[in-house]
Order: C-alpha cells, then structure tokens, then sequence
C-alpha cells in the first residue's frame, strides 16, 4: 500500500489524528508553561520549605520517565481512589513533565540575568515588585525564547506516549499501530506520520529562531 | 555581595524584623500544607488499603529484587549499548555535516534534523511494525536498542556540533596558516578537544536514554518496566510496584544527572542538551 493509498483509506483519521495531536500539544505546552510559573515562584520565594518544595518537584517529574508517570496515572491511580479518562491522564502526564523542565528553562533564564542588575536596580530605588516585573520577567522571558521552543518540540514528541494508551483518534504515533492493524500499509504509515512530526518540529522551530532573533538580548 | 550570591536570594535584601517575622508565618503555613498535602496521599493510601502489608512484604525478599536487578541489569544494556551506538553515529553524522563535501553536508543536516524530529517511540514502531513485514526479524534487544539510538544520534551530533564550535576559531586558523589541511586540523586540533567539552552532556545525554527505553515492554524485552510488569501480575501487587519502579528511575536518573553537572562544573563547562542547541 502506497502513501497516496494510505491518504485515500485513512485520511480522514489521519486528519483527526494530526489536529488531535496539535491540540494536545499546545494544551500541554500551556499547562506546562502555566505550572512551571506557579513552581518557578515558589523556587525563588524567600520561604524556605517552598523553595524545597518547588526542587524537589523539579527534580522529580524531569527524571520519571513519561512513561512510568503515565501507568501510575491510567493503572495505579484508580486503586487509589481517582479514575480519570486516558486522554487526561496523558495530559496531565505530559503537562507534569513539561512543567519541571519549563520550570528549569525559567530558573537559567533567571540566573543568566546576573546579580549586578538587581544591585543596580536597589540602589536606584526600585522596590521588590519592580524589580520583578521590570527587570527580572521581561528578561528572563527573551532569553528562554529558544530554550522554550525545544521544550515545545519536546512536548510535541512526547505527546507520542499517547500511542500506550487507546485513544480515539489515535495520534500520530500511534496511527503506525492503527493503520498496521487494519491493513498492510508497512512503511506508508510510518513516512505519513514522520513527515507530519518532522514538518510541525521544523515550523515550530522556524518560528521560534524568528522570534528569537526580535528579542534576543546581546550579551 | 559577592558574585557567588545565587539569584535566588539576591533577589531580596536583607530582611527586617517585620519581613522576618512575615517569612516565619510562611514558613509556618507552607510546612503545614506541605505536611497536609503528603498525610493526603498517605490517607489516599491507607483508606484504599493499599498500605496491606500484603501489597509491600515480598520487597523484603530477595527474589523480588534479583528479578528486578535482572530488569535493571536489561535496561542497562539497552542504555549502554544505545549510548554507544549513538555516540558513534553522532559522531559521524557531525563529520559529515562539518565536511566540505556539500551533498555529504546537506545529508548528514537532514538526517540529523529527522531523527531529532521524531519521538523514539515512533521509530520504535517502526522497528517494531514495520520491518518484520519486510522479512527481516531482529531479536527484541535490538529493536529497543537501535530505535533509541537513532532518535539519541540526532540529538548528540548537535552536541558533538556545539563542542567543536566551542573550540576557538583563532586555533584552526593559526593551524591552516601552517598549511594543516581541513581533515588534519579536524582531527588534531578541534576533535580533541571538543570531545573534552562535550563528555558531561553526553553523560547528561544518557538520562534521555534510559527514560526511552522503558517502553521496551512494546517489544516484550525484559527490562526493568517489563520486570515490574510481570512480578505485579505474580504478587498482584500493581501500586506498591509501580511506584517503586518509578522511585528507581527516578534515582538513577538523578545520580547521572548530578554526575554530568559535576563533571561540568570540574572542566568548567556546560551541559548542552535539547534545550541548550539550536531548534529543528
């Protein structure tokens, strides 16, 4: 079976399939985003249990293999009490791990700004939350702009694990298996799914070196 | 203050009384909900009786772990090998994309930004899936190994990539002046060198390994997760298991990763990894 055959058979799953695995890309890049703040702020808080607290989570979710978290989700979870459907128990899979490494990119983004800058900034005047929100985010936000679009990249790969679990539509990866089951595609399916990861991974990646190139700081 | 004042607490000044006392109440507050939330999962625990002695006492025998040891032992393999293999491939694939043989240079970039492209479990598939219907049966080691090493391959040759352009300009200049030529200045001057820098991101770059071989259970080869799998169907014990397998990837995963950060901080260099190099 030929790729033409493969669109003419499954294109409208394939279609779904794509969309599905975009949606679930950009939910779990936000979620990830949106977590990784929340435990970012408790990293740099003066609070000391917090900032325990906020590494501790870090260094757990960025060294659990995605795959380890996602069958205590679907499998272990229930037995304790909270059953959820397998599309969120992926999502929040996914949106854990992404959080602690956007978490990571945040903190180098932080330290990269240097301790001089803050100095400078108190001696002009600057209270707490204006050194904050003028000095310490606008920075810290242009210099992880590449290190995020990785991070997208990564989340966009790691919605993959999404193939261990039955979902409808399937997503790219798990297309492969879906297509496979029900005909004798053999390498189409893959070369379609390929192309498709391949092509958002080189888009993506070309938008976020434009944007980088707008708001890069020279060092 | 002096430069070594980690940002974290240049951020604030010193603290007055009254700062002092606000940052005790947090204190204070945030230990208690810290404390709440982990009582929380241990009543979540305790009332779903998944504390039974019955889900925990085979850990105390050895049986269980040799079984897991032998997983453990699998992973390692997989891991190694892998490694390896992608290192090697890596490698090459950098060669060629620094050549000055434009078709060999245009190739290596594409397959280089294919395989960083592309989640291993796909290529998994495609190892798994997709070959045997060509007639080619691998035995399951190699079906892990080679997948993980491919999407690993990508990944290392932008490392390999970064550590050469780590190395001076002035250096392979100063080489080409004494009429070194391209190959002989690569080989000499840049590879040496770059290889020095890279080591702690390709320690690093084993985390990523080992996380990807742990579905190895797709192609039923029995590493530490496939291990696990098959004593909870013997003990019926799935949560204790599968947290405690958790608990140990997560604690090699860590020991690598302190292991890299400390090897970087000895040569005075820095991990580069997916996040640090250049988008697809």
């Amino acid at each position: 079976m030929g790729v033409t055959e493969v669109f003419t058979t499954f294109g409208d799953v394939y279609l779904r399939s794509v969309l599905s695995t975009w949606l679930m890309t950009a939910v779990c890049f936000a979620g990830g985003l949106a977590l990784g703040i929340l435990v970012t702020v408790l990293r740099v808080s003066p609070v000391k249990p917090l900032r325990v607290a906020g590494d501790v989570y870090v260094q757990l979710f960025r060294n659990i293999p995605t795959v380890s978290l996602l069958v205590i989700f679907v499998y272990a979870l229930p037995y304790l009490g909270a059953t959820l459907s397998y599309r969120t128990c992926l999502l929040a899979c996914v949106i854990l791990v992404v959080s602690s490494f956007a978490s990571e990119n945040f903190m180098s983004g932080i330290n990269a700004i240097g301790v001089g800058q803050i100095e400078a900034a108190r001696s002009i005047g600057l209270t707490f939350v204006q050194i904050v929100r003028l000095i310490v985010i606008p920075q810290s936000l242009r210099t992880t702009v590449l290190p995020m679009t990785n991070l997208l990249i990564a989340t966009l790969l790691t919605t993959a694990m999404g193939s261990q679990v039955p979902l409808t539509p399937p997503e790219l990866t798990g297309m492969v298996n879906y297509v496979n089951s029900r005909s004798v595609a053999g390498i189409s399916a893959f070369i379609v799914s390929a192309i498709c990861y391949a092509g958002t991974s080189v888009v993506l990646g070309w938008l976020g070196n434009k944007l980088d190139e707008k708001v890069r700081i020279v060092r | 203050m002096s430069a070594n004042v980690s940002m974290r607490d240049a951020l604030y000044e010193a603290p007055g009384p009254k700062t002092r006392r606000r940052v005790a109440i947090g204190t204070g507050i945030s230990v208690v909900l810290l404390l709440g939330l982990i009582a929380f999962v241990i009543r979540q625990f305790y009332v779903n009786d998944q504390l039974n002695p019955r889900y925990w006492s085979f850990f105390a025998r050895w049986t269980t772990w040799r079984f897991l040891l032998r997983g453990l032992a699998g992973t390692i393999r997989v891991a190694f090998t892998a490694g390896i293999i992608a290192m090697i491939l890596g490698l090459l694939l950098m060669l060629g994309r620094i050549s000055h043989n434009r078709p060999l240079s245009v190739a290596c970039h594409v397959i280089t930004d294919l395989f960083r492209s592309l989640p291993s479990l796909l290529l998994i598939y495609f190892f798994f899936l997709v070959i045997p219907k060509y007639g080619l049966r691998m035995p399951s080691f190699w079906m892990i190994t080679v997948p993980v090493a491919l999407a690993a391959s990508g990944v290392l040759a932008e490392v390999f990539r970064a550590g050469v352009n780590a190395v001076p300009k002035g250096q392979s200049e100063a080489a080409m002046a004494l009429g070194m030529t391209h190959g002989k200045i690569t080989r000499k001057i840049v590879l040496p060198q770059a290889l020095r820098i890279v080591v702690p991101s390709l320690v690093s770059q084993l985390v990523v390994v080992v996380k990807d071989t742990t579905v190895a259970y797709v192609v039923s080869y029995p590493d530490l997760m496939q291990n696990a799998r098959v004593l909870i169907s013997n003990y019926d014990a799935l949560v204790s298991m599968y947290f405690v397998v958790a608990l140990i990837y997560i604690a090699i995963n860590y020991a690598t990763n302190q292991f890299s950060i400390y090897l970087a901080h000895r040569e005075g260099t820095s991990i580069m990894s997916r996040t640090t190099e250049n988008p697809v």
